[in-house]
């Protein structure tokens, strides 16, 4: 089984990684030598080829040509890994077929359903935080942990919604799943900030309660306010109040690897090359 | 049902803004939050962004009747929309190819096969106009107002990847006026 590492005690400054999906290569250019890694995700670099998607092999292309000088992680999408009737195989078909064109240090999915009874919902809900999704998703994470011999992480979403009645706290399901399947995490700042202003989540109290050995990665990321919602819409640089709770699993998580600045594709025209390339610089400046 | 499954139903149908009002306590109070009304407006962001990025011309054509965001909301409501945005728009513009409008009907019908085109097929596919498209495409890149119909005459659109530009336009006088179809 692929597991977490949790032995660690010391560890180097970790990687810096950004998203890259494609379509613009003198931005590939630009961040290649700023970062040491580039998140994938296989569901935004895809298209429908008749009933099936399949990876557009001009964006592997595009990877290829910077091959030499970062290292790849995937960052999947549409896994729905918490629907209560079954995930997404189309996602892991186009998974199989990254792992066959890149080599990926880790893969992760976001702890969420995007799929419902096989209809797209459009967004991510939650997993309610109950015995049952438990044992759904500690099933699913080993049948993952089976397929592909690199680490599994899961990512926690933003609570846009109400908690459904829940029997864990927030830290504690997370403990529930990394101490029964080994698969690792990832924090995302800007999720606990949004979470923390929509939802009054206690960011203390949840870094205390968690067991930060299995935090292998952190997002950092910036987003929108609407309507009194602060939004995980990756649209924006990041606020420094999210760079600060960044730092601060930074410097309690022993195994972490890699800090990841996510934008959406459809943000960077908008912020502008040299904006994001600074916002890398920044970030690199914070974790070194 | 179990619980999950109660729940994540639940929510869809709350997203999808169908079914009845919700029995389920928890869903009963998210029915009546104001955070699902967010929720689903970004949902249905996402879509007519989408929609909007890759189907320009009939989105032009939507919001000049007024009616585009509109026009997406209930393609979202009623349908099973797919997250891969050629699939999606493909399907929005299917789901318009049959609508009363006949000059929205021939937008759809032609950006369909532009789309197709663009993609690979080696089909090639008529549609018929019942205005000039040349100032119907004048008339959606600018402000301009639409040309109205000309019952005199007919347009023929031939939509074919070998064609230069892909697309050719030739006219039809005095055409037995009848509603424009696909060829």
């Amino acid at each position: 089984m692929a597991s977490v590492d949790d032995t660690a005690v010391t560890r180097a400054a970790p990687a810096l990684a950004t998203t890259y999906e494609g379509d613009d290569i003198a931005f590939l250019e630009r961040i290649a030598p700023l970062v040491d890694m580039i998140e994938i995700s296989p569901d935004a670099i895809a298209r429908i080829d008749g009933k099936q998607a399949q990876l557009r092999p001009e964006v592997l292309e595009e990877y290829a040509c910077v091959g030499s000088k970062v290292r790849f992680i995937a960052h999947g999408i549409g896994l729905s890994i918490g629907s209560f009737d079954h995930w997404d195989e189309g996602y892991l078909r186009l998974l199989d077929e990254l792992f066959d064109h890149i080599d990926l240090e880790w893969h992760s999915e976001h702890l969420a359903s995007s799929v419902v009874a096989g209809e797209s919902v459009g967004t991510m809900f939650p997993v309610p935080r109950t015995e049952e999704a438990l044992d759904l998703i500690c099933e699913r994470v080993r049948l993952i942990q089976e397929r592909y011999r690199v680490p599994f992480l899961l990512e926690h979403v933003i609570h846009l919604l109400p908690d459904a009645p829940a029997e864990f706290t927030h830290a504690a399901f997370l403990n529930a799943i990394t101490s029964r399947t080994g698969c690792g995490l990832i924090l995302d700042a800007y999720n606990l900030r949004c979470d923390a202003m929509n939802q009054g989540l206690d960011i203390a109290n949840f870094l205390n309660e968690l067991d930060l050995r299995p935090v292998r990665e952190i997002h950092l990321a910036g987003g929108v306010e609407h309507k009194g919602f602060q939004l995980d819409i990756h649209s924006r640089l990041t606020q420094d109040a999210t760079i600060g709770i960044g730092a601060d699993i930074l410097r309690r998580a022993p195994n972490l690897r890699v800090v990841t600045f996510e934008l959406l594709k459809e943000a960077i025209p908008l912020l502008g090359h040299d904006a994001v390339t600074r916002e890398l610089s920044r970030i690199r400046g914070v974790i070194s | 049902m179990t619980t999950l499954e109660t729940y994540q139903r639940g929510l869809l149908d709350l997203v999808k803004n169908r079914g009845g009002p919700p029995t389920d306590p928890y869903l009963r109070r998210v029915a009546a939050g104001a955070e699902i009304a967010v929720v689903r407006e970004i949902a249905i962001w996402w879509r007519t962004f989408q929609i909007e990025s890759q189907c320009p011309l009939v989105s032009r054509v939507l919001k000049h009747y007024g009616c585009f965001n509109q026009t997406v909301t209930q393609y979202f409501d009623a349908n099973r929309t797919s997250p891969f945005v050629e699939e999606l728009t493909h399907q929005f513009l299917a789901s318009l190819c049959e609508h009363n409008d006949p000059f929205l009907r021939s937008v759809s019908r032609f950006e369909q096969a532009l789309l197709r085109a663009r993609a690979g097929s080696e089909e090639k596919q008529v549609i018929l106009f019942d205005r000039n498209p040349e100032s119907v495409f004048l008339a959606l890149e600018g402000t301009g107002i639409l040309p109205p119909a000309e019952p005199e005459r007919l347009y023929r659109m031939t939509v074919d990847r070998r064609l230069p530009g892909m697309f050719r336009c030739t006219r039809e006088e005095n055409a037995d006026a009848g509603e424009p179809t696909a060829g």
